[in-house]
């Protein structure tokens, strides 16, 4: 479903080039759940926001669906991202001036959606979320898991077959990161495709692939707790 | 402490350099257009401070009746057969004296100048104590004597010591100057009376005007603005007591058909005399520019009040780290109060240097001569700018400080939206105000439009009238006078008559459709014209003909009891004849005290009909006429140029042949045009500064709309950002963010609607004939106050909505 080819990613200011993708080669199949994990700066937001068509990258090739995406304009972006991508971010980005079925129908806005539909699909995402008798409160007044959940809610509402996850669980305490967690293996499980960025090594394992990045490369990939050194020449270059 | 405040106070300014430029702006702008309004209004309310009496000087004034339809509800002057009356009855301690305003020809050897005189009462000169140059307050106590000021002095002799030199009046009588007094100042209600600017600068006796005229104190005319009766009383009379006497006297004395056209008569204080106009036409100009000022004001404040809290967001670290460091609510309050008046006080610094750049140009625009004395205007200003500082800095200051110190150095202000309610009243408020101000403009401008659209009746710029034809010097001459100007190259037609078109001046005359039905008498203007004025008026016939020199009866002549008369359509209504009026007859009433037509009576035949025409324009209404010919009323004459002559050699001539036959007369003539426009200039002055005060405060709505929209779309850049995540477009950004400011501007027009339809019928009321698209005007002034404020908050959210949404989503 997700195929990325050469692809890299560099900001250059009038004096200094960053390259923050280097040359990335992943295959993400529908259905799959993937996690990202590597230390601060080493890329992972960036290649979500590529993903997710947030970002174009520099070079190279993104095939979504079997189209090579990479040079497409920003406003045919937006359409396959609306149509096929949710997000999740770690501080939620609700909007506080929204309520919490607002914040969720806001999905649904720029899908050309009657309103009676969009009433009873947010209806039908509150219920599978817990969140149903929370609908009119404001974003301020519930809990972090609890206002994550309004984000799963959001991201699925439309009927999204891809979910990026950038950290759901970052500002979570444990209980809440569980419960979130349990929500998205639950969605996978229905078969969305989740990739998901996280520091967390435990919640990582619900993913049944774990690309590992570093200093805009890709060095392993694991399945299932075996893991599988990709690019040695940058594991060699910092340990020397 | 309070010196680091304003150092803080004045590095904050440095670093947030677009909104401080944009705040300053707005609050000099603001001072500026105020405190100007404020010096003009006290400049005009406290003239003739020269005079150690002033506020003991008193002017009897008229009430007129309700149904005189002039424009005005009462007049600075009553009738000239009052002052001596009261003299009579009052004590000794009470000085009168009036002062008749004439046009008279003066000679200083073979030199003849057209003049403006001012013939006064003896008493005049110990009711106002003028700087002498030379003689003193007797100079004319003898009829012969005459005044002359310091310019008037040199314009006749070329030198100020002049006592005893002689100048001639109207060629029949010599006048002694018996003093020489020093020019006045312009701050005078004889020199500025806001629309006629008369200046004293001539003064001659009243028993002379009788030698020379056949002026005697009468109850027939009453000359607005011009002729005066002044009182000074003493100090142990006032003004009640002085009311009570005037009214007595004018009770006992005023002849009924007087009392009809001035009900009554009212004292009024000298200091009022200068505004009185303004006040008499129904017209607050003075107290409209105050508020206008005061409304600019308040825009910049809330300019302010707006920027401030916004900006103040970015500031909430700061403040959160002093309470952490012990600061006192107070002590923040202090800080941030300093700040707003540490601007309001650069701003009236800016305001008053554009003050002092300005005043000398409207100085020598207006005629007047108003300073800036800044030792009397130090409390008002001290005061603006505490009350400004205070009004604009006092919630903004009071918000920020209020916050915990967890939450401020959390930021957490940016995400809530405290003041959102606030900032929304403040941006309708500015905005009511602003297209309230608009639709005032287009609809007094259209309503001018409509009155100077009227005024082409008559072929107004082809039109030359000559004043001064009623003289008894010129009468001999009219028909050789008429005959001369004929016979110019150029000069279509020649007319006389008692009056022109667009002349501010009402003259009726009662009659009866049934001989002695004195139950049904109706009132009817009358002009007196000639054989060619219908001609050269551009009048045509709707029935009946013109008046014609071969028939005898349509020239009124002393032995006549038959007259043929041409009315308009209101009149034929009003006499009950509007179906076939020609051949029909109605009747004058007969007072004998009035002269004139009425001294006997007269039978009037109608032998023509006109449409209804406009005839004294402006803001009048029509009215019904009788038209007649009776030469004796003629004072002036009107002459048609025609359209492809070469106007100036023609005028050239015209001067030719009035020189030729009444020598020794210098000529007083005008375009009808000009006519019109002495009175039309003051609604288009008025026009032109409601347009200028509107244009500003809309600007600085604006500006404010600017600045608020550059804060809040930085505020909502997370919003936008999760929206564009979800799939908005740019389009559907944008329309969104203008949607949220557009709600307050669409809150706005329920006050400015109202305000706007009732305030323009203050200035419509004037007028007779009104604009009928009111509603339309103020819609248009709503439409352009939206889009407007469109543009300009769509600038910002093309902006925002373009960015690239990771930016949004990272801002936190």
């Amino acid at each position: 479903m997700i195929k990325l080819h050469g692809l890299s990613k560099s900001y250059r200011t009038d004096t200094v080039e960053t390259i923050a993708l280097n040359n990335i080669n992943i295959e993400i199949n529908q259905g799959e759940f993937v996690s990202v994990m590597g230390p601060s700066g080493c890329g992972k937001s960036t290649l979500l926001n590529i993903i997710g068509m947030l970002d174009t990258p520099t070079s190279g090739h993104y095939y979504f669906m079997d189209e090579d995406i990479a040079r497409f304009k920003e406003s045919r972006l937006g359409n396959i991202r609306k149509q096929y991508i949710g997000f999740i971010f770690q501080s939620f980005n609700l909007i506080d001036e929204l309520s919490v079925e607002e914040n969720i129908e806001l999905a649904l806005l720029y899908h050309n959606i009657g309103g009676k539909e969009r009433k009873q699909r947010v209806e039908q995402a509150m219920e599978k979320m817990g969140i149903a008798h929370r609908a009119k409160h404001m974003p301020g007044q519930l809990s972090g898991g609890q206002q994550q959940r309004v984000a799963v809610a959001r991201a699925v509402v439309g009927g999204q077959r891809v979910i990026l996850a950038d950290e759901p669980t970052g500002n979570l305490d444990s209980h809440n990161g569980q419960e979130v967690m349990n929500l998205l293996q639950q969605l996978n499980d229905e078969g969305t495709t989740i990739v998901m960025v996280t520091h967390s090594a435990s919640h990582a394992d619900y993913a049944q692939r774990t690309i590992n990045l570093f200093d805009g490369h890709v060095v392993t990939e694991s399945i299932r707790g075996k893991e599988r050194l990709v690019n040695t020449a940058v594991i060699e270059s910092t340990t020397a | 402490m309070f010196k680091s405040y304003v150092q803080l106070a004045l590095r904050n300014l440095l670093k947030h350099r677009l909104y401080a430029v944009i705040n300053i702006f707005g609050l000099t702008i603001g001072l500026m257009v105020f405190l100007l309004g404020e010096f003009l209004a006290a400049y005009e309310y406290n003239h003739d401070n020269m005079f150690s009496a002033r506020d003991q000087i008193y002017v009897a004034g008229a009430i007129i009746g309700p149904n005189i339809n002039i424009g005005i509800d009462k007049a600075d002057s009553v009738h000239t057969a009052l002052a001596p009356l009261l003299d009579a009855e009052l004590d000794d301690d009470v000085l009168i004296a009036r002062t008749i305003d004439r046009e008279m020809v003066l000679s200083k050897d073979n030199d003849n100048y057209l003049q403006r005189m001012h013939f006064v009462d003896k008493e005049f000169f110990r009711i106002f104590d003028f700087t002498y140059l030379y003689g003193d307050e007797s100079s004319l106590d003898q009829k012969e004597g005459i005044v002359l000021t310091r310019d008037m002095a040199k314009k006749f002799f070329g030198r100020v010591d002049v006592l005893g030199e002689t100048v001639r009046i109207k060629n029949s009588q010599d006048l002694y100057v018996t003093a020489v007094i020093e020019n006045l100042p312009k701050d005078t209600h004889f020199n500025s009376s806001i629309i006629l600017r008369k200046s004293l600068d001539i003064i001659a006796s009243i028993d002379m005007l009788s030698d020379v005229t056949n002026f005697e104190g009468d109850w027939f005319n009453l000359s607005f603005n011009a002729d005066r009766t002044y009182i000074l009383l003493p100090w142990n009379r006032n003004e009640a007591w002085l009311q009570q006497q005037l009214s007595a006297v004018y009770e006992r004395h005023a002849p009924p058909f007087a009392k009809e056209f001035v009900t009554g008569v009212k004292v009024y204080p000298l200091v009022d005399v200068n505004t009185f106009v303004w006040d008499a036409a129904g017209l607050p100009i003075i107290e409209s520019v105050r508020v206008l000022g005061l409304l600019v004001l308040l825009i910049a404040c809330v300019n302010y009040t707006n920027l401030a809290t916004a900006q103040n967001f970015s500031r909430t670290r700061e403040v959160g780290l002093r309470k952490a460091f012990g600061a006192t609510p107070m002590q923040l309050l202090t800080q941030f109060l300093v700040e707003s008046l540490t601007l309001a006080s650069v701003s009236l610094l800016l305001a008053l240097v554009a003050i002092e750049m300005l005043l000398p140009v409207y100085n020598s625009l207006a005629g007047k001569h108003v300073v800036l004395n800044y030792v009397d205007a130090l409390p008002m200003l001290i005061s603006v700018v505490v009350v400004v500082a205070l009004l604009a800095g006092a919630y903004p200051a009071f918000l920020i400080t209020r916050l915990n110190p967890i939450d401020s150095l959390h930021n957490s202000m940016l995400k809530g939206r405290k003041g959102g309610l606030f900032r929304s009243v403040m941006i309708g408020g500015q905005f009511a105000i602003s297209i309230f101000m608009l639709s005032i403009v287009l609809i007094v401008h259209y309503q001018n439009m409509k009155v100077e659209e009227e005024s082409h009746i008559f072929p107004k710029s082809q039109i030359v009238v000559m004043d001064n034809i009623g003289w008894d010097e010129i009468k001999p001459h009219h028909e050789t006078l008429r005959q001369e100007l004929k016979e110019i190259d150029g000069v279509e037609q020649v007319s006389l008559s008692s009056t022109v078109p667009f002349s501010q001046n009402s003259n009726v005359i009662k009659v009866t459709s049934i001989k002695g039905d004195e139950s049904n008498v109706i009132a009817i203007d009358q002009l007196s014209v000639d054989y060619d004025f219908f001609d050269l008026y551009g009048v045509d016939f709707l029935a009946g003909r013109d008046f014609d020199q071969t028939i005898t009866n349509d020239a009124y002549r002393d032995s006549s009891s038959q007259l043929n008369v041409v009315i308009n359509q209101m009149a034929a209504k009003k006499l009950g004849i509007e179906n076939d009026p020609i051949g029909k007859t109605f009747y004058n009433t007969t007072d004998p005290d009035r002269g004139g037509l009425e001294a006997s009576s007269l039978q009037f035949n109608v032998v023509g009909l006109i449409p209804d025409l406009n005839i004294r324009g402006l803001y009048n209404s029509v009215q019904p006429y009788v038209f007649f010919i009776r030469p004796e009323n003629h004072v002036r004459a009107s002459v048609r140029i025609s359209a492809d002559a070469d106007f100036q050699s023609v005028l050239q001539k015209i001067d030719v042949a009035w020189e030729s036959v009444i020598p020794g007369h210098p000529i007083s003539r005008s375009f009808l045009d000009d006519i019109f426009n002495d009175v039309f200039i003051i609604f288009e002055s008025m026009n032109q500064a409601l347009a200028v005060f509107s244009a500003i405060a809309l600007d600085l709505a604006l500006i404010g709309l600017f600045g608020l929209a550059a804060f809040m779309a930085k505020l909502k850049t997370k919003e936008i950002g999760m929206r564009k995540v979800l799939g908005a477009n740019i389009f559907q950004i944008v329309r969104l963010l203008i949607w949220q400011f557009s709600i307050p501007v669409m809150w706005s027009l329920l006050v400015a609607i109202p305000l706007a339809y009732f305030a323009s019928n203050i200035y419509l009321n004037f007028f007779a004939d009104r604009i009928s698209f009111v509603p339309v005007l103020i819609g248009v002034s709503c439409v352009a106050g939206i889009l407007l404020s469109w543009m300009i908050v769509a600038g910002h959210a093309i902006k925002i909505a373009g960015a690239n949404p990771i930016h949004a989503l990272r801002y936190e």
